[in-house]
């Protein structure tokens, strides 16, 4: 029962960043203005609280068969998250995005070129 | 000719058995059917593709076969960046500030399989995604640029991946 | 007490998938299009893997993995389709 109860908590510290980093992806997709720099911060809530949503289910399963299933499935999570960011990223560099710069660097750059 | 025949049936015999794990982590049942399905699947599907999955001038077996101890501090340390690197993103999405660059640098390693894990990697820890990979050179969009020169840029991003993939790959 | 921790992850997974569908619908150029699928995909990965281990039925984790590992082969179909259109376009 002990047992149990101390899983429920650990479970419900790692679910709450899971949301942290849910909601701060959520929020980064709509903060930045290209492609890049969304998939970015969107990558926060596409992999890392994916990933910690399935650890703390892990903590949670009720029997060995299912934790095996998301063992596995986190192992496959690790190759396929990174192939579909890339397979975005390198479509919005094969239609010739621009990269976003913001303004902090356009000025020292521009104070450069100056004298 | 003879190393040559040795080497496309070692070739073939690791793709099969790949295949064959990958089948067994599925189904997960050692029924007779299942065995004998799989098996057949895996000997048909890797006498057709062995030479695409492990092409004939990898020829090293430590290209593509990894070792294991290794392996398992290189996923701790993986999860370690990526927690690392979403923390700083975290800063970032609050605060708003970030200097995202495209940079260009190139790597060490060898194999194909090992670069494409490289690859991965870099595009798993957020803050960094993988643009290209083309040979040994990598373009990548960079969240937190602090220097454009090649080589420091590198160092900066794939810095302790790179050194560990090389432990466990070559 | 488990079972409300449950609950309320799948609320939240699916008030971030409502969240990705605006950026979706709003999305100037394709591509942000595509960086809202992506995270929908991963979205949609972790509520069926927390709607699988709160039923503890094994039969959803399977859906879950080969969710998984053939989700992206939806983004690799709708890029190349967009590509091919863009160069379409670009030689007309």
């Amino acid at each position: 029962m002990t047992a149990m109860m101390i899983r429920e908590v650990l479970a419900a510290c790692i679910f709450a960043a899971a949301v942290l980093f849910g909601t701060a992806g959520v929020i980064g997709l709509f903060r930045f203005p290209d492609p890049y720099s969304r998939l970015q911060a969107s990558a926060l809530c596409g992999t890392t609280a994916v990933l910690t949503t399935c650890v703390g289910a892990l903590l949670l399963a009720p029997s060995w068969a299912v934790a095996s299933r998301v063992i596995v499935i986190i192992i496959f999570f690790l190759f396929s998250a990174p192939t579909g960011s890339h397979i975005v990223a390198r479509f919005a560099w094969n239609a010739g995005t621009p990269v976003w710069r913001p303004d902090r660097l356009r000025t020292l750059k521009g104070r450069r070129k100056a004298p | 000719m003879r190393p040559e025949g040795k080497w496309r049936l070692i070739r073939f015999s690791i793709t099969a058995l790949a295949m064959f794990a990958v089948w067994m982590l599925f189904v997960w049942s050692l029924d007779l059917f299942s065995l004998a399905a799989g098996a057949l699947g895996a000997l048909g599907i890797a006498s057709l593709t062995y030479d695409v999955f492990i092409a004939r001038h990898q020829a090293n077996l430590r290209f593509f076969l990894p070792r294991p101890v290794h392996l398992a501090i290189y996923l701790c340390l993986l999860f370690l960046l990526i927690y690392q690197a979403s923390f700083r993103m975290l800063a970032a999405v609050v605060t708003g500030r970030a200097s995202p660059r495209i940079v260009h640098f190139k790597t060490r390693l060898r194999s194909d399989f090992a670069r494409m894990v490289l690859a991965n990697s870099i595009t798993l820890t957020p803050g960094t995604v993988t643009l290209d990979l083309n040979d040994d050179h990598l373009t990548v969009h960079w969240f937190f640029c602090s220097t454009t020169h090649s080589t420091a840029a590198g160092n900066e991003v794939k810095g302790r991946l790179e050194a560990y993939v090389r432990k466990v790959w070559l | 007490m488990s079972g409300m921790l449950f609950t309320s992850m799948q609320w939240f997974m699916v008030f971030c998938a409502v969240v990705c569908t605006v950026r979706l619908v709003l999305g100037p150029t394709a591509a942000d299009r595509l960086v809202a699928l992506n995270v929908m995909s991963g979205i949609v990965l972790a509520f069926l893997v927390l709607r699988g281990v709160q039923q503890g039925r094994h039969i959803y984790l399977d859906v879950a993995l080969v969710y998984d590992i053939f989700g992206f082969l939806g983004f690799l179909a709708i890029a190349r389709f967009l590509k091919d259109r863009l160069e379409h376009e670009e030689e007309s």
